[in-house]
């Protein structure tokens, strides 16, 4: 494996900046596009004001609320500041919580708690004070129970008395620990699904997958340098078949590959929170392998490398539309599921090791190994 | 000694060569001539272990090609008439890159002076800024590395200046009368075979070649 480190590094030497683009281009690129989304994201919020009249929990819990709400963005400001950015249309609209605010829920009253504003260009105005009058709602539907079970336990046992505050806070921390209100659609004929939590990860290492495949096809248009370099009758008197040159240069790009591999993995987990497990390390292994035995074989069918580019960002530009890493797909497989199996990507953002896939092609570059070379005569 | 014993070679119906047998000694410089198609070019892949007989033996010194082949490659130093070396690289990195992957370990020093003995001094310089004349050498210069007994040249000159010819010449003239190398040399420059070799090997029935190589003195065979 020495002589092959060496030779390969006189290569490298000649072409250190395209392999360390493509060696980065997969963290770089995801981890670009997830910030460029949350920025995006982020701009696309909707502007509004709120005008805190009173410093009370009641009042602060119902910013905390709203603040909470992944599309709006909340500033916090006096009723003249929220006016005036109103009228310059920086706001989308402003809302006001009104001095009195969590005595007026706890008398029952439900009458002018929050004063909206908005201007002739507002187009969030009715979605967003629906949502503040549905929070508002929840604060009043806790006072009436909260009313409901001081005057129960009145009546049962006089001696036990609740105050309203406690009966609240129980009421708040029972919501925080317990979900009280889960639903899930589905025909009733079909099994119920629920994908949330795994499409965070899909997104992440499906984008980071797809880079990485494309980023390991190009990088072995060095297979197609190569063989059609007119060095091909040397190997036959030196101490490499080509055959065996090649597989151990694919073994050292695939080692390359790995450690960057893994630094993605670090880096998602320091940048994005994403977890890093065992079964997570040995997915990406059993990625890496696919992915390069795959691109060795692919490039071993061509002679002109420009077809061979073109090819590649076809055939990537198809796992992306089809394996789901990035648009959604369980219509189809829940329709066909042996689409599952052709999926490459599958047995990766399942974080399995063994995939249909990588068993084909190690099977496929063990016959074309033994199978022996032309020179050999 | 190589010793080639009844050699013939056929491609479906198409018999190449028929019969062929001769033996070299070392030290010796032996020219292969014929016209195109002659079969030249299938004697040497087949001298080089590139092409199987259909039927026929070779041995080198008592060693038969067909039982031993990996140790006979060792011993083969065979000079493709298509220049194999890497265009990019310098010439000092194309030397240490074919060096890594041979049999033997050279020191740089040595493979410097491999070059230096074939008159190709610009040890530092990419090979695509190099002229016709110089990767030539440099192409002779990879296959002596791991300091082969039998050297293979297939149209070694073919498209260089004068003086690089001179140069390629000398050297081989060196390697055989100092190094006692077997040298087998295909060429069409008749000036340059006469020149060269001490024996020719002439195959094919095309009267041409023998009259002019008649006419030299040297020591002909025919096929």
């Amino acid at each position: 494996m020495k002589p092959i480190i060496q030779t390969r590094l006189i290569h490298w030497k000649k072409q250190w900046p395209s392999l360390i683009f493509w060696l980065v281009l997969p963290l770089i690129a995801t981890l670009f596009i997830i910030n460029m989304t949350s920025i995006v994201q982020e701009d696309s919020k909707i502007p509004i004001g709120i005008v805190m009249e009173e410093n009370t929990p009641m009042a602060n819990n119902l910013l905390k609320s709203i603040k909470a709400s992944p599309l709006i963005r909340v500033y916090d400001l006096s009723e003249s500041e929220a006016k005036q950015l109103i009228e310059s249309h920086e706001l989308d609209s402003a809302f006001v919580i009104e001095s009195g605010y969590q005595q007026q829920i706890k008398d029952g009253n439900r009458n002018r708690l929050i004063t909206g504003y908005q201007s002739d260009l507002s187009f969030a105005y009715t979605p967003v004070s629906e949502m503040i009058i549905s929070y508002v709602q929840q604060d009043t539907g806790k006072a009436k129970a909260a009313h409901t079970i001081m005057n129960v336990a009145e009546n049962i046992d006089p001696d036990t008395r609740y105050s309203f505050d406690e009966i609240i806070n129980k009421i708040q921390e029972v919501q925080s620990q317990e979900n009280l209100i889960r639903t899930n659609f589905s025909f009733s004929n079909m099994v119920e699904n629920d994908h949330k939590e795994e499409l965070t990860v899909w997104n992440i290492w499906g984008l980071w997958a797809i880079f990485s495949i494309l980023s390991t096809l190009l990088l072995s248009d060095w297979i197609i340098k190569e063989k059609y370099s007119g060095i091909l009758p040397r190997f036959a008197f030196i101490r490499f078949s080509f055959k065996s040159y090649l597989i151990q240069n694919v073994f050292l790009y695939s080692s390359i590959l790995f450690i960057f591999d893994s630094l993605a993995a670090l880096g998602f987990h320091y940048f994005l929170n994403e977890p890093v497990s065992l079964k997570l390390v040995g997915a990406i292994i059993a990625f890496r392998i696919t992915c390069s035995a795959g691109a060795f074989l692919l490039a071993l069918l061509f002679k002109h490398i420009y077809l061979f580019y073109n090819v590649s960002f076809t055939l990537v530009l198809w796992i992306t539309i089809t394996s789901g890493a990035i648009f959604p797909i369980e219509r189809l497989t829940d329709r066909f599921p042996w689409l599952t199996y052709l999926n490459p990507l599958h047995p990766f953002l399942n974080q399995e090791f063994w995939g249909l896939w990588m068993i084909i092609f190690i099977v496929i570059i063990g016959i074309w190994f033994a199978k022996g070379e032309k020179l050999n005569a | 000694m190589l010793n080639v014993q009844s050699i013939t070679k056929s491609y479906g119906k198409k018999q190449i060569l028929d019969g062929i047998s001769f033996s070299i000694q070392e030290g010796e410089i032996v020219g292969l001539v014929g016209e195109n198609g002659a079969g030249k070019s299938t004697l040497l892949q087949i001298l080089a272990t590139l092409a199987k007989p259909t039927k026929g033996k070779i041995f080198l010194n008592d060693q038969a090609y067909d039982e031993h082949k990996k140790n006979i490659r060792k011993q083969i130093g065979f000079v493709p008439q298509d220049i194999a070396i890497w265009e990019e690289f310098t010439v000092e990195e194309n030397m240490a890159f074919f060096e890594k992957l041979s049999w033997v370990n050279k020191s740089k020093q040595q493979l410097k002076q491999l070059c230096i003995d074939m008159s190709l001094d610009k040890w530092k310089e990419p090979v695509h800024t190099l002229s016709g004349g110089m990767k030539r050498k440099l192409n002779l210069a990879i296959s002596l590395i791991h300091d082969p007994k039998i050297i293979l040249l297939d149209e070694p000159t073919v498209g260089i200046d004068l003086k690089s010819k001179k140069e390629i010449a000398n050297h081989l003239k060196t390697l055989a009368t100092e190094q006692n190398k077997i040298i087998i040399y295909i060429s069409h420059d008749m000036d340059e075979i006469i020149s060269l070799c001490n024996r020719i090997l002439c195959i094919g029935d095309d009267p041409f070649y023998q009259n002019i190589l008649e006419s030299s003195g040297k020591h002909i065979v025919t096929f």
